[in-house]
């Protein structure tokens, strides 16, 4: 039944502050259970009335359409500030990961300076600006 | 099958008339709905249980674990005082929606 929790757990990623959704996440599983042993009571093989449970289930828009519009808007909201963190953290990685090899390709044009480091610490601004952000969305 | 943007301020009351009349389960209640409904609102029940949290969190229906099936028991779900008290003034929010609606526009829309 594990499948279950995290296909939930999946769909509410970035999306609720972590009491709400802890609750959410627990009722969301226990119904959708229940969905399947009613399936399985009436003949359905156990791996089927999960996969089916899961298809019929409905995705993260109408989780939030049983919410009212305040509600909903903060929660996208939550939910692009995380998709803005993973992808300033994603970019960030990737900078480094380029400034670090041309310091290297390139170490005895630049003295034996690792100068690489000094712009990564630079660039943190970036991915730790948008974790505030996001924090500040969530709480 | 109806828009849902149109019946979601409804959802509350649809759920509670139910609850009034019988204690459900979570699935229980979606099947009821799509029956009572003849599919014409095919409430997900992504929607659906989460509409169930939100109205428990606003204590309007509470839960208590029922039978057991398969080894699991059931949570379900009944109607509380304020939910009864709030079913009434939604009803008649809905009824004051109704005559408007069918005032303006005439009960078949012509």
């Amino acid at each position: 039944m594990n499948k279950i929790k995290s296909f939930v757990t999946r769909l509410l990623k970035g999306m609720f502050n972590d009491q709400d959704k802890r609750e959410l996440i627990e009722i969301l599983t226990r119904s959708l259970e229940e969905k399947v042993d009613d399936l399985v009571e009436a003949g359905t093989p156990v791996q089927e009335a999960i996969k089916r449970s899961i298809n019929e289930f409905g995705s993260s828009d109408d989780v939030l359409d049983a919410f009212p519009d305040k509600e909903k808007l903060r929660s996208k909201k939550i939910k692009s500030r995380f998709n803005k963190l993973i992808f300033a953290l994603a970019a960030y990685l990737i900078v480094c990961a380029l400034v670090l090899f041309v310091n290297y390709l390139f170490i005895d044009f630049f003295a034996n300076y690792w100068w690489s480091g000094i712009v990564a610490i630079g660039a943190l601004f970036w991915p730790l600006s948008m974790f505030y952000a996001y924090l500040k969305a969530k709480r | 099958m109806i828009n849902s943007d149109v019946i979601r301020g409804h959802i509350d009351t649809i759920i509670l008339k139910l609850l009034g009349e019988k204690d459900m389960y979570g699935y229980e209640l979606s099947g009821e709905i799509k029956s009572r409904t003849n599919n014409k609102f095919d409430i997900k029940e992504a929607t659906l249980y989460s509409v169930l949290s939100r109205l428990e969190q606003r204590e309007l229906i509470a839960s208590y674990m029922g039978e057991k099936s398969l080894g699991r028991q059931r949570r379900y779900y009944r109607i509380t005082n304020l939910g009864r008290a709030y079913y009434k003034e939604s009803l008649n929010e809905w009824r004051l929606l109704n005559e408007i609606m069918i005032n303006t526009l005439g009960s078949d829309g012509s």
